[in-house]
């Protein structure tokens, strides 16, 4: 790992250290504009990461329909699956690939983060060996730890409070509403499963990197009120009980074929606009149930489809 | 078959929560570096003290490197099995050793026995402690994470004054009379009187200052984290040069000078020669190929410098040729296997024509007596000290 550590980290370190002397040698103020930085240079992918999870999600109760009628038989299914996403324009891949893209950069700024902050002597003697010859970077180490009410070098439970509800948020701004118990029960547990794991995490490490998680936090809500067009779930907090229920009656009633299928709540993609950029298209979904909302899906692939031919 | 269908799901999602959780105690371990320690050895009345990785004060006799005590508690810093790390060296005076750690408390113990005398503070603990102390007319100085000063009664563990830094102190202190010179994250050199800690003067350079400062014919003589080597005034503070050489990493280690040149290691792994007057360079830089953060140690006419790899020098002062190395702990040594891993991190020290050098792998560290004139290693120990000792 001899060129990840000389090249990908110690660019991010120099950067880090540089940017910090001209932020009146605070680090703090330096993690939180780097990330601010990374994150819109990543915003490309981020969006096409967004857009592509939506598109799946809105395929979600054809997904289910199809594992109902090709439960027993798991090849027809795979093709089947494979035919409904080429019909729509979607790609599994394309809300992987974005991540693992972004994924080296993140580990790379976070690793960074944790050799600048040099909490212990071995930290800061093998900071040294990763330092360039730019003339403000010596001079400027160590960094002031202290930001805001909070010294970064060493845990902070507050800030690790901060740390699980700005995650929880943005976890909770995408996490489609489903009325299937099981994938509620999943989506539930992942919903809290994720900051409660970092908010703990958090209180064993130093609050530097809690402060890059929250402010990374904050930029992907940012980010995905753009993208989808809204608050998400988090503004339909209140719609997940009766209301659904009887969105979920509704839409049962008008499609009978997908009666006791898994259905997607209508609300989870219709009320904001889903920006289709990467098929060409700005999708307004107006909710109406499962059936309306596969008809929009197919109608804007089939726009996908033209468009990029 | 819709319980095997939930069974897979919850599968699915505990597998990812294992991930997280895996991926963020392997992040969180990695790139967080535990504090480990590099005490360097300190020689006096033919007993040699130094402390260990696992926490403890570990004495031998210089002859032979035969441990001074056996007792598992003798020397222990902090709880048994806690594994204090130590930066400083010990300092020696009369019969007790002093010894801090990176627990942020001072110990004394009596170098007979490894008997705990007294401990500072008595209830709870200081910020970390990442240099040595210094004892000097019955006072013992040392330097804090929390950015203070302290000066202890050498015989009782009484606290006498404090001064306070701009930000943490990892230097050691050099006492010179009755002022105290020290090196803070501040960027700046202080001069203390003493007796009660008030400030003589204070000088600012342009990086902070880990290595500890040099007094020599009324000049304090140090390297900064600017790259710069600076000389001051010991009496006013004033600069008296800056060198016109700039290092190419952090001047680290404690210089050492000898015939009015100065020899200050660098961690861009040169040894910088100065003149003491000047601050003009003497000689072209030594090049030892890897960065050396260990102090070097004057030995008769030749400066003994290690590198962090493991490869020891002795510097000929008069043509300021290297040499090859005396010694290369990384391979086998006596009982000691060979090891691709060894470093030297840790201050060297000399007695009697003899270099003490302490290396060390993560786990364990191991003590060197190498006669510099005759370039042979007398004897070589692990600090781990077993009953069979």
């Amino acid at each position: 790992m001899e060129w990840w550590n000389a090249g990908p980290v110690a660019l991010m370190i120099n950067t880090l250290v540089a940017l910090s002397s001209q932020l009146f040698g605070s680090f703090g103020l330096t993690i939180i504009i780097l990330t601010i930085i990374i994150r819109a240079c990543m915003y490309p992918l981020t969006a096409k990461q967004l857009r592509s999870s939506r598109a799946m999600q809105g395929l979600q109760p054809r997904v289910a329909e199809l594992q109902k009628k090709y439960a027993k038989d798991k090849q027809k299914l795979a093709e089947e699956q494979m035919k409904l996403y080429k019909e729509s324009g979607v790609s599994p891949a394309g809300c992987a690939v974005p991540m693992l893209i972004q994924f080296p950069i993140w580990i790379a700024l976070y690793q960074s983060i944790i050799r600048v902050l040099a909490v212990t002597p071995e930290d800061l003697l093998g900071l040294s060996r990763l330092l360039w010859s730019w003339p403000v970077v010596y001079s400027v180490l160590p960094l002031n730890s202290q930001f805001l009410w909070f010294n970064m070098v060493s845990p902070n439970p507050g800030v690790a409070v901060l740390v699980g509800v700005t995650m929880w948020l943005s976890q909770k701004m995408v996490t489609p509403s489903v009325s299937d118990p099981q994938q509620k029960a999943q989506s539930q547990m992942m919903l809290w499963m994720m900051p409660l794991l970092f908010g703990f995490i958090a209180m064993s490490l130093p609050s530097g990197l809690a402060l890059y998680w929250i402010t990374s936090n904050i930029i992907s809500m940012v980010m995905q009120y753009f993208v989808i067009g809204g608050w998400g779930s988090l503004a339909r907090g209140g719609a997940s009980g009766r209301e659904l229920r009887g969105r979920i009656v509704q839409a049962e009633a008008a499609t009978p074929e997908a009666a006791g299928a898994d259905i997607v709540d209508s609300s989870s993609t219709p009320k904001e606009g889903v920006d289709e950029g990467e098929y060409g298209v700005k999708r307004q979904l107006r909710g109406g149930g499962h059936k309306a909302s596969l008809k929009s899906i197919r109608r804007d692939s089939g726009r996908g489809k033209s468009h990029r031919s | 078959m819709q319980i095997r269908r939930n069974r897979k799901r919850w599968g699915k999602v505990w597998l990812l929560v294992a991930l997280l959780i895996i991926a963020g105690v392997v992040l969180c371990g990695c790139y967080g570096s535990q504090p480990k320690g590099w005490s360097g050895a300190t020689a006096a009345d033919g007993r040699l003290f130094v402390g260990s990785l696992d926490g403890r004060l570990v004495g031998v006799n210089t002859s032979d490197g035969s441990p001074l005590w056996l007792d598992k508690e003798a020397g222990t810093l902090g709880t048994s099995g806690s594994n204090v790390a130590i930066y400083g060296s010990p300092a020696v005076e009369g019969e007790l050793v002093y010894l801090a750690g990176y627990n942020g408390k001072v110990y004394a113990f009596v170098s007979e026995s490894g008997a705990l005398r007294w401990i500072y503070p008595r209830e709870g603990n200081l910020n970390p402690i990442a240099a040595s102390v210094v004892v000097s007319q019955g006072k013992v100085y040392f330097g804090c994470s929390d950015g203070s000063i302290y000066a202890l009664d050498a015989a009782t563990g009484d606290k006498l004054w404090s001064f306070e830094t701009g930000s943490k102190v990892w230097s050691t202190p050099t006492a010179d009379g009755d002022t105290l010179y020290i090196g803070s994250f501040d960027k700046k050199l202080y001069a203390l009187n003493t007796g009660d800690g008030s400030k003589r003067w204070e000088f600012e350079a342009g990086g902070a200052i880990v290595s500890p400062p040099l007094v020599y014919e009324n000049a304090v003589y140090f390297g900064s984290f600017d790259r710069y080597f600076y000389a001051v005034d010991a009496a006013s503070g004033s600069l008296r040069w800056r060198s016109e050489v700039m290092g190419g990493k952090w001047f680290w280690a404690k210089p050492v000078i000898y015939n009015d040149a100065i020899y200050a290691s660098n961690l861009d792994g040169k040894v910088y020669i100065l003149d003491a007057a000047s601050g003009r360079e003497v000689a072209g830089a030594v090049d030892l190929g890897n960065p050396a953060s260990s102090a070097p140690v004057l030995v008769g006419d030749k400066v003994v410098l290690a590198t962090e790899e493991g490869d020891v020098y002795a510097l000929d002062t008069a043509g300021y040729q290297k040499g090859l190395p005396i010694i290369d702990v990384r391979e086998e040594s006596g009982d000691i296997p060979k090891s691709t891993s060894r470093r030297i991190y840790a201050p060297l020290s000399a007695d009697n024509g003899v270099v003490y050098i302490k290396a060390q792998t993560a786990s364990e560290g191991v003590l060197y007596a190498v006669d510099v004139a005759r370039q042979e290693t007398l004897w070589s120990r692990s600090l781990v000290i077993s009953e069979g000792d």
